[in-house]
């Protein structure tokens, strides 16, 4: 065969491929439909055991404790994404992935917060938060922010002052702790749970984190904190009101109206207030801001 | 021993083993997972830089030993098999001498190619956090471990070579590297039966197998940890003390071999 002969095959031949990927694409469209049934199959684990696993790996343990820890963290997300709010991996693949690497703290502290947190925001197994936490206390003895991590679960979720006071207490001694670990430790077996240690520790943990998704928890704890002292300040001013005029006012204007208020406030995601019968004030149900964020110390 | 000969035997190995295309074909593809790492890190939360180091140095691992395998179980062999080594023996060259030139060919081999891994990380990282750390430093310790951990499979199979075909030693070697990493656990399991025998047995092997979760500290410095001083020192005098008794075994079984 000569060149000349060559070329218009070569033509024939590259025609032929682009037709034939052309063709892949319309295939490929309509099996995404067809096949998507058959892809939902639940999500397992096949090997819950991270001894088994760090054996398995051999030697590559940090790279897979990577891996299951991503795993932990989509698996999350998708069920958030998803609206299901049940979290039955959550556990088991952060078990996993500290086994892998006892020194990815990460790990630990996500596990804190959200294995404890109560259903839609968490799994609600605080048992298994605790344990992992002690866990991590035990593998990184240098840690005393993990000593935070756990006062705090025991403080907030659990409402297990003691507790709580003794995990700051066993964190302050620590010589790189700081010093409001002691004093924390204090205040609550003190107090037990008012507002402004919440605040304080929400600070704390907001500062803190590297990680985004416990960074935005944090922040919305802090606005439900922001949002009840504007409430409470509010619901003076609205009593105020009652007192100097015998009746409750129909809204908040009108307590603007009479001078106990400079204008209507909004809220951190900046809704405004609303008022709600008998002197009530509560937030915009269209408001990202919730008041009833996760299980509050009794005081608040 | 003449140590020009073997020097010279030393750089024809590396020379015919950079002229192996497998070898290139192994670079580039650690050098892409490696920067794979950048993107993978996307999807998790908080650990970019660790997964970075992770995937990194478990590139430079595994590929590393794929290259030790793959030069490796040629070593020997192939010299026989292209009738190459009869021309090397009929000079004065001790087959002791070859031995070690051979082994400490491929050793230099993977020196090299590991360090344009480690240079193919370090860019990696230095593109992720604009800079380096001080602590950043310790991942030179893990890549000295993996290093150690090499130089321990090329002398299995350099041993393995000796006495058999380029498959057998390349599985023989691969066992007993998979082997050498569960040793602790085989250990463990022997005491867990509160058998005598088998207790004493599996302790028995734990010893004599190559012991390589030894060099297992890649998690460690991926979280910015130093590795001791003295388990550097006691991992160095280990992998030395094992590559010595294979390269022995080997010149052993290769001055007995009949090459006829």
């Amino acid at each position: 065969m000569t060149k000349r002969g060559l070329r218009p095959a070569r033509w024939k031949m590259a025609l032929f491929l682009v037709c034939a990927f052309a063709g892949l694409v319309p295939a490929q469209m309509a099996l995404n439909e067809r096949v998507a049934r058959y892809r939902n199959t639940p999500e397992l684990i096949w090997i819950p055991s991270g001894r088994v696993l760090r054996a398995l790996s051999l030697g590559h343990n940090g790279l897979l404790a990577d891996i299951y820890w991503t795993r932990a963290v989509q698996h999350f997300g998708s069920q958030r994404v998803e609206r299901k709010f049940e979290y039955p991996l959550l556990a088991p693949l952060l078990d996993i992935t500290v086994a892998l690497d006892p020194q990815l703290l990460i790990a630990y502290k996500f596990g804190g917060v959200f294995l404890s947190a109560p259903p839609p925001l968490g799994a609600g197994q605080p048992e298994k938060a605790v344990e992992l936490l002690r866990r991590g206390i035990a593998e990184n003895p240098d840690e005393w922010r993990l000593w935070h991590d756990l006062g705090f679960l025991y403080y907030w979720e659990l409402k297990d002052y003691k507790s709580a006071s003794e995990a700051y207490l066993q964190g302050s001694k620590h010589p790189n702790a700081a010093p409001w670990m002691e004093v924390m430790a204090a205040v609550i077996l003190q107090k037990g749970g008012d507002r402004e240690t919440s605040r304080f520790l929400w600070t704390e943990i907001y500062n803190s984190t590297e990680d985004v998704t416990i960074r935005e928890n944090a922040r919305d704890h802090l606005d439900t904190l922001r949002a009840l002292d504007d409430i409470d300040e509010l619901e003076r001013r609205v009593a105020a009101f009652r007192d100097r005029a015998g009746r409750w006012p129909e809204s908040l204007q009108e307590v603007v109206a009479a001078g106990l208020l400079q204008g209507i406030p909004a809220d951190p995601a900046g809704h405004p207030y609303q008022l709600q019968p008998e002197g009530k004030v509560t937030v915009d149900p269209s408001s990202p801001v919730k008041l009833d964020y996760g299980p509050s110390p009794g005081s608040l | 021993m003449n140590s020009s000969q073997t020097l010279a035997i030393v750089l024809n190995t590396f020379r015919e083993a950079v002229r192996d295309r497998v070898l290139y074909n192994l670079i580039a593809f650690a050098l892409i997972l490696i920067a794979s790492a950048l993107l993978f890190g996307e999807i998790s939360i908080g650990i970019q830089k660790t997964i970075l180091i992770n995937l990194g140095l478990s590139s430079i691992s595994i590929f590393g030993l794929l290259i030790a395998i793959f030069l490796g179980i040629g070593l020997v062999y192939k010299e026989m098999d292209k009738r190459s080594l009869y021309a090397v023996l009929s000079k004065p060259i001790r087959r002791s001498q070859f031995v070690v030139g051979k082994f400490l060919g491929l050793n230099f081999t993977i020196l090299v190619n590991t360090a344009l891994m480690s240079i193919g990380l370090w860019a990696a990282l230095f593109y992720l956090t604009r800079g380096f750390e001080p602590r950043d430093i310790h991942i030179w310790e893990a890549i000295y471990f993996i290093l150690l951990q090499l130089s321990l499979v090329t002398a299995l199979c350099l041993f393995f070579s000796c006495f058999s075909t380029p498959v057998l030693s390349a599985v023989f070697t691969f066992v007993a590297y998979v082997i050498g990493n569960l040793a602790s656990d085989i250990r463990a399991f022997g005491e867990l039966t509160q058998n005598n025998l088998l207790q004493t047995l599996t302790t028995g092997l734990y010893y004599l197998l190559p012991n390589f979760s030894n060099f297992n500290v890649s998690a460690w410095v991926a979280h910015g940890n130093a590795v001791g001083r003295e388990v550097i020192l006691l991992n160095t005098a280990y992998a030395l003390c094992y590559d010595a008794i294979l390269v022995a075994a080997s010149m052993s079984i290769f001055a007995r071999k009949d090459l006829k």
